[in-house]
């Protein structure tokens, strides 16, 4: 194929990412260092916008909300989604049903879900607090999302709770393994767990570096969760980066602020990510000895 | 596995596997549920055998607001997302079947791409689009979502047409068949169902999004459904059950498209997560 006709192929693509994520950055870098309420004059004030994010409160909540999603996903969503991969990998009866139901939730849109929530946690129709009622505990009922101590929590269930993706990578990359190495070990007179901890697991770091990036992706990004269930309250228990950047953007009118939350949060994706690449580059070299 | 006994251990697999099932599908089923019950029921009597199910609800929300439109629009954002994303990644990722000097540096971006929370770029996507005059329009909310889902496509289709031997091309050069027609006749085939699977994707994702759309619509002409269903919460504070009504027809399509494609789904997932 000549050059020429390379480059036209790949016009189209190149044409999206200049548009969509490069130009973006660089504007979005740029509207930092400006004072400007989208539609008068844009007054340069150098790095006011940072300190001005660094001193306020509600964004530090945020930025360590932001944290404990990631968190969150590190040490409860991700081993979750493994060991609904590890019982499948067993082939119980009527795992590809199972397989297929626990991916349910991830085709449905975040919007509803944080919205079926809002109404789990409802204080008088809510299904947590009827089934509370129900079993004998109606002293455990709660305003769950109006109090600050429980509503950040709240957020975050339904995120670690469907963990069907998650579980479907690791599924994949189990899926790869030589059934060998299995009958070898049970030969040897391993048990099914012990299978499980000294086989599969060291087998599957490849679905777990990918499963650490796809999440902490999706962490930074969410959105919908705070937006739908809290608005960000109470007293911002459950603000977070996204949400920080929406209100300071649409809430407040102060463009400059919420893009230098934004660099804030693009960073911090780059940091992870050049973190994760770093594990993954270990992991190469180990395989390679 | 030869030897299936049903041992103690083996019970509580099955135990665990059920909780899960129920804590994760039981709310979407009440969800269904009480989306056919009138809304005073949910208050005084929430867990009685529904009595009085009904459409109700369905006629009240369609009636109300115009569902259909909103419906309507959602369709030809996600399609016409899909389309534009899936034919530029297509058309990229047959290029990087051939070497070119830029080619390893576009791949990494691509990748890097990947990983940009692209929320950041809620001001310069909304000044842009108001720019290029279609704030408030399909063809702008569509766009942006070309864009942002590019490289997510672009992986997805690429690990499909990295299994290609690049014999098949060479041999077909020596056939005689121009790059496009190699392009048409071999590639594009084979890589079908890499394609597919990263249409499916898009799809759902275009249309259960909700960032972008809320913040580039304002009138009905351009609101999507989950636009609609978002106003829902604060317009029917007081009457639950035509949310949940509303909350169920905008679940729908996605539900209907994974119960035909879940091969597709789930096996689509293997091409790009094994390479890791």
């Amino acid at each position: 194929m000549k050059k020429r006709q390379t480059l036209l192929y790949m016009a189209p693509a190149v044409v999206l990412i200049v548009a969509f994520f490069l130009f973006p950055l660089c504007y979005l870098i740029y509207l930092s260092f400006f004072e400007w309420n989208g539609l008068g004059e844009k007054i340069f004030i150098g790095i006011d916008n940072f300190k001005y994010i660094v001193s306020d409160p509600v964004f530090r909540t945020a930025l360590k909300n932001t944290i404990i999603w990631l968190l969150a996903a590190l040490f409860i969503h991700i081993p979750f989604g493994l060991l609904l991969a590890l019982i499948l990998n067993r082939k119980p009866k009527g795992w590809k049903f199972m397989r297929v139901m626990y991916f349910i939730p991830n085709v449905i849109s975040t919007t509803a879900v944080a919205f079926l929530w809002y109404f789990i946690y409802h204080v008088d129709v809510g299904l947590l607090n009827n089934m509370l009622k129900a079993v004998g505990l109606g002293r455990l009922t709660h305003a769950w999302l109006n109090d600050p101590g429980t509503a950040l929590v709240c957020n975050i269930v339904p995120f670690v709770l469907y963990a069907g993706l998650t579980m479907i990578i690791f599924l994949t990359q189990l899926s790869t393994i030589p059934k060998e190495l299995y009958e070898a070990a049970v030969v040897d007179g391993a048990t099914s767990i012990q299978v499980d901890l000294k086989v599969y697991l060291p087998l599957v770091k490849p679905a777990i570096i990918t499963n650490i990036m796809l999440n902490l992706a999706f962490c930074l990004r969410t959105f919908e969760y705070p937006f739908l269930m809290t608005g960000g309250g109470p007293a911002n228990s459950t603000m977070n980066l996204s949400l920080y950047i929406y209100k300071e953007m649409v809430g407040a009118n102060r463009y400059g602020i919420s893009m230098a939350a934004g660099l804030v949060t693009v960073l911090l994706g780059m940091v992870i990510m050049v973190f994760v690449n770093i594990l993954q580059k270990e992991r190469k070299s180990h395989y390679e000895k | 596995m030869k030897n299936r006994k049903t041992t103690p251990a083996r019970v509580m697999l099955y135990v665990f596997m059920f909780l899960v099932l129920i804590l994760m599908l039981v709310p979407f089923l009440w969800l269904v549920l009480s989306s056919f019950r009138p809304n005073a029921d949910l208050f005084n009597a929430p867990f009685e055998a529904p009595k009085h199910l009904s459409f109700d609800n369905y006629i009240a929300v369609m009636k109300s607001h115009p569902m259909v439109l909103y419906f309507l629009n959602s369709v030809v954002i996600a399609a016409l997302a899909t389309v534009l994303s899936i034919c530029a990644a297509t058309l990229a990722s047959y290029a990087m079947m051939h070497k070119f000097r830029t080619k390893k540096a576009l791949t990494v971006l691509l990748f890097m791409c990947l990983f940009i929370p692209t929320n950041a770029f809620m001001v310069p996507y909304y000044v842009m689009i108001n720019k290029i005059g279609l704030y408030d329009s399909v063809l702008g909310i569509a766009l942006v979502y070309a864009g942002v889902n590019l490289p997510m496509s672009f992986m997805v289709i690429k690990g499909y047409m990295d299994t290609i031997p690049l014999e098949l091309l060479e041999s077909a050069k020596i056939d005689g068949a121009d790059s496009g027609q190699a392009f048409r006749k071999i590639v594009l085939p084979i890589s079908k169902p890499g394609i597919v699977t990263a249409c499916v994707f898009l799809v759902i994702n275009s249309w259960n999004e909700l960032l972008f759309a809320n913040l580039l619509n304002q009138s009905d002409s351009s609101r999507t459904i989950q636009v609609a269903i978002r106003s829902f919460l604060t317009t029917f504070e007081a009457n639950y059950a035509y949310a949940f009504a509303a909350m169920v027809i905008s679940i729908l399509p996605t539900i209907v498209i994974y119960a035909l494609l879940t091969d597709k789904i789930i096996g689509g997932m293997t091409a790009g997560a094994v390479k890791g």
